[in-house]
């Protein structure tokens, strides 16, 4: 074949091979638009419609009357629970890369994921069980006479869904820093200690900085399902102020109010899209450095 | 600088249950620099790593100026070691990467600065302090983590196969720089590495180690020209090998003709004559090594004095610059040979080994 006529149909065989892309592509476009983007739209743009169906900032105004205390609340939880599972995270995946007992290091490993197995509604009512007045941890706490059964608080509260959402989320975020701890070329830990630096150096200053993408990735997807949980914050704190999520459930249940469920549903999706914006921009930033 | 002395005594290692190394002793003189030298798996990275407190020992004692830190964990030796792959911390700049050091010794920002720049001077990498380390070539990779070694003024500077990542040109002119740097220094070094002339050429004493123990350990003259056993000569170059009847006295090495090779009668090497090397008496079965370079090629019925003479015919020739480097059938068996003198293949030859170049040892003692 000689290379001019090569040449001309390269082209016609990567225009049918685009059509026929496209033609398999299809169907999942089709069900993504039908099944998520036509009714993600169509609740965004509820936020903005009243009753008669005409544009407003109504339930925007509503939502901030009767619920501004709950979306700080819920910022509040899930910033402290982020910063939380960031830690024991942190902490996690350090002991597996540097703990120096074998043992231990195999005893975590094994022990540290048992959480991600477990639904978010079972956390809900585990944490019931364990974190009430008369429940296990101050029944153990009295019995080991450390604690006065007349002072024995209930953490059923705000302190409650952080830790429901700690114990639940960290093992996740857990499994990718640790997977990336243990992709790290060893010879830079093994570098930093020759020269002089513990162990809780080496992991703030050498090991942390090179996972520091997957870890703000597993904190980005983190927040992101913490903002979405209902069961949690319904089983352990349902009382006032609570999470949006309860809030959203409590306006089209009781109310039928979709409108004021559709701002503060908006709401969750500005706060998510901001913590995902900063997500992608550190990508780009990390992908332009490489 | 500081200059220490390294001591290893009967140091054993071992992982789980297979030992790696078995009672290894050494000696470092301040200011002396120490290659271990020996093909993959023979335990010197593991002597090294041992020395670096990275491999807890097994049995045996390390001190360091008669300060015994066998125990110490490896954040406290006060030791540096450059690694095989850089290990340089790829957040950091090249200043955050060679002041790292500094900065764990409480060295203030003044200070690290200027240690930071002499080193910077020092290995030629002016200029160079805000880079990010992943911005730069193989080469200055390598002497950022050398400066990072440098920067803390170590009392020991271990070196685990630090050129073998660099190109061949590259790697000849970092050897030097080294080695210069090192001298200048009078620090004491050990270095690891499988490759003979990098040894030869950086090193005032060579530990030459084979399936977990030092097999030879001179100055690299004495380790070139006097192997001590039949694996050091074949790993140090004299990889030609042919076997032979020999028998020896005080002065001479008598051979029987053979097949492949005349008869010959040689001068045996004593104190500063030349002659061939031996290492005991032979009394029989025997195997000579030489080197390629050291044999040279006559004509089919020439004879050659004070030499043994090998015949063959040429199978192969290569010209690898200098000299033309020829295969030479022997037998069922060839030889390397470089001669000047440019045959063409299949031509009959013979072999001429000079007695200084041989060295022989009993059949028996093949390693």
């Amino acid at each position: 074949m000689s290379e001019p006529a090569a040449a001309s149909r390269a082209p016609a065989r990567d225009a049918g091979g685009a059509g026929t892309g496209l033609l398999l592509l299809a169907p999942a476009l089709l069900m993504v638009t039908a099944l998520f983007l036509y009714p993600l739209g169509y609740s965004l743009t509820g936020a903005f419609r009243g009753v008669d169906g005409a544009w407003t900032l109504a339930n925007f105004t509503k939502s901030f009357e009767l619920y501004s205390r709950d979306i700080g609340f819920t910022v509040a939880i899930i910033g402290l629970s982020t910063l939380l599972i960031a830690f024991f995270s942190i902490a996690i995946g350090g002991y597996l890369t540097l703990g120096e007992n074998r043992t231990a290091v195999v005893i975590l490993r094994w022990l540290y994921r048992w959480p991600l197995f477990i639904p978010f509604i079972v956390a809900g009512q585990l944490m019931r069980a364990f974190l009430a007045r008369n429940g296990m941890l101050n029944n153990t706490l009295m019995a080991m006479g450390v604690l006065d059964p007349a002072d024995a608080p209930s953490l059923l509260d705000w302190r409650g869904i952080v830790i429901a959402f700690v114990w639940k989320q960290t093992p996740f975020v857990a499994l990718l820093v640790a997977g990336a701890m243990a992709t790290l070329d060893r010879s830079t830990i093994e570098a930093a200690r020759n020269l002089g630096a513990g162990r809780l150096r080496i992991l703030i200053e050498i090991v942390v900085p090179q996972v520091r993408q997957t870890l703000v990735v597993g904190l980005v997807l983190s927040f992101v399902t913490m903002m979405s949980v209902l069961s949690v914050p319904l089983m352990i704190n349902a009382q006032s102020p609570t999470m949006i999520t309860v809030d959203m459930a409590f306006r089209i249940n009781a109310y039928g109010d979709y409108g004021v469920a559709n701002a503060l549903g908006f709401l969750s999706c500005a706060l998510t899209g901001a913590v995902a914006w900063i997500y992608l921009r550190h990508g780009i930033r990390e992908r332009g450095r490489q | 600088m500081r200059s220490a002395s390294l001591d290893v005594e009967r140091v054993a290692i071992r992982y789980g249950a297979t030992p790696v190394l078995h009672d290894v002793s050494l000696t470092v003189a301040p200011g002396q620099f120490v290659a271990l030298l020996g093909a993959s798996g023979c335990g010197k990275t593991s002597l090294l790593r041992a020395i670096s407190g990275f491999v807890r020992v097994a049995s045996g004692r390390i001190t360091v100026s008669g300060e015994d830190i066998t125990n110490l964990p490896p954040e406290r030796r006060d030791m540096a070691m450059v690694f095989q792959s850089y290990a340089l911390w790829p957040h950091m700049t090249v200043a955050g990467n060679i002041g790292y050091g500094l900065k764990l010794r409480r060295v203030n920002r003044a200070g690290r600065a200027k240690r930071i720049a002499e080193v910077l001077r020092l290995l030629g990498l002016d200029g160079l302090a805000d880079r990010p380390v992943t911005e730069l070539s193989g080469g200055q990779r390598q002497r950022v983590a050398l400066g990072r070694a440098l920067a803390i003024n170590p009392r020991i500077l271990l070196l685990d196969e630090p050129l073998s990542n660099l190109d061949a040109r590259i790697r000849q002119t970092v050897r030097h720089e080294i080695k210069a740097l090192q001298k200048e220094l009078g620090i004491t070094a050990v270095h690891v590495t499988h490759d003979r002339e990098e040894a030869m050429v950086m090193a005032d004493r060579i530990a030459v180690m084979n399936a977990g123990r030092i097999v030879q350990f001179g100055t690299p003259a004495g380790v070139y020209n006097r192997p001590n056993s039949a694996f050091v000569a074949t790993f140090l170059g004299a990889d030609n090998v042919v076997a032979l009847d020999a028998h020896s006295d005080e002065q001479t090495v008598r051979i029987a003709a053979a097949t492949d090779h005349d008869a010959a009668t040689l001068h045996r090497a004593n104190g500063a004559g030349a002659g061939v090397h031996l290492v005991e008496t032979l009394n029989g079965s025997a195997q000579a090594h030489f080197r390629a370079a050291s044999a040279r090629l006559i004509g089919a019925g020439d004879a050659a004095p004070d030499a043994l003479v090998l015949r063959g015919r040429i199978a192969q020739c290569s010209y690898p610059g200098g000299v033309f480097r020829y295969a030479i059938a022997v037998g069922s068996q060839q030889f390397m040979v470089d001669d000047a003198r440019e045959r063409v293949p299949g031509e009959a030859v013979g072999i001429a080994v000079p007695a200084q170049a041989l060295h022989i040892f009993p059949a028996s003692g093949h390693a």
